[in-house]
């Protein structure tokens, strides 16, 4: 019998390997995938929630899908921004590597 | 019926993602990314979210990677560049503390779900279209401005401008 906390681990499983990804890797395009990958797993917990989740008045409304949706748009937008903004550094700088780029830190 | 499937659908999410972190090529990565996305479409099927399992295809394993895959094309790294790992205790660490937080969060979860399961819950397109069309109107077209403003945003960044 497959319970939410299968779900559960198995979401919180790939949003660790998204999050060593983002810290381990140093191409900004890898990063970015890890980054990815951390939001796909957030959204496999939100439908794993939304199907468990107790009914109000009997119905229960498909409230987590939709958060998923709005997710999934945004994730869309946020990616061909961060996509840009790679292809504008490594024409400015010529690299991807984020350790090069570290004129902001201090 | 479900625990095969979702000890298939899992583990291949997890190979993949396993794949694509730690893979040198990005290319490679790239496409261990879009099995990941697939994996994770099976399993949406298996929590009764059909569309939210065929957008995942289209539009993450679709069209988001088709834009990994481009923008990979065009910044065409050099072979001596494709190493790029640093691997620092403190951040296996940090993993290692977040997994663990995560797994006292879900040890007590509360009573606000249904642990074993299971409501007749509905999750067919009509329902969440239904949802979507109607109470969550103003957020649906909230995210088209944002789109609409991300094109932009694009479009500005791309721009060759003559001082670069």
């Amino acid at each position: 019998m497959i319970q939410l906390e299968h779900y559960l681990y198995l979401s919180g499983l790939v949003f660790t390997l998204g999050l060593c990804g983002v810290m381990m890797r140093r191409n900004v395009i890898l990063v970015l995938m890890g980054v990815e990958i951390m939001l796909n797993a957030a959204n496999l917990a939100l439908i794993a929630f939304n199907k468990y989740m107790l009914p109000i008045d009997g119905i229960v409304e498909p409230k987590g899908q939709v958060f998923v949706f709005f997710t999934i748009a945004v994730a869309a937008a946020e990616v061909a921004v961060a996509l840009v903004i790679a292809v504008a550094l490594f024409r400015r700088l010529d690299t991807v590597n984020v350790d090069d780029v570290a004129n902001l830190r201090w | 019926m479900e625990l095969p499937f979702f000890f298939l659908f899992g583990g291949a999410m997890v190979l993949f993602t396993l794949l694509t972190m730690f893979v040198k090529n990005p290319v490679h990565s790239a496409i261990f990314m879009i099995l990941s996305f697939a994996s994770t479409a099976g399993l949406f099927v298996l929590l009764d979210a059909y569309l939210m399992a065929a957008i995942e295809v289209l539009v993450y394993a679709g069209a988001i990677m088709v834009l990994f895959l481009f923008v990979i094309m065009l910044i065409n790294l050099r072979s001596d560049e494709l190493e790029g790992m640093k691997v620092n205790p403190l951040m296996v660490l940090a993993a290692g503390t977040f997994f663990a937080l995560l797994h006292r969060a879900i040890s007590d979860l509360g009573a606000a779900v249904d642990p074993v399961r299971a409501n007749t819950f509905e999750g067919e397109p009509k329902v969440v279209a239904k949802y979507l069309f109607t109470e969550m109107v103003i957020p649906f077209e909230a995210v088209s401005l944002l789109l609409l403003a991300a094109i932009l945003g694009t479009v500005v960044l791309a721009r060759r401008t003559r001082d670069a």
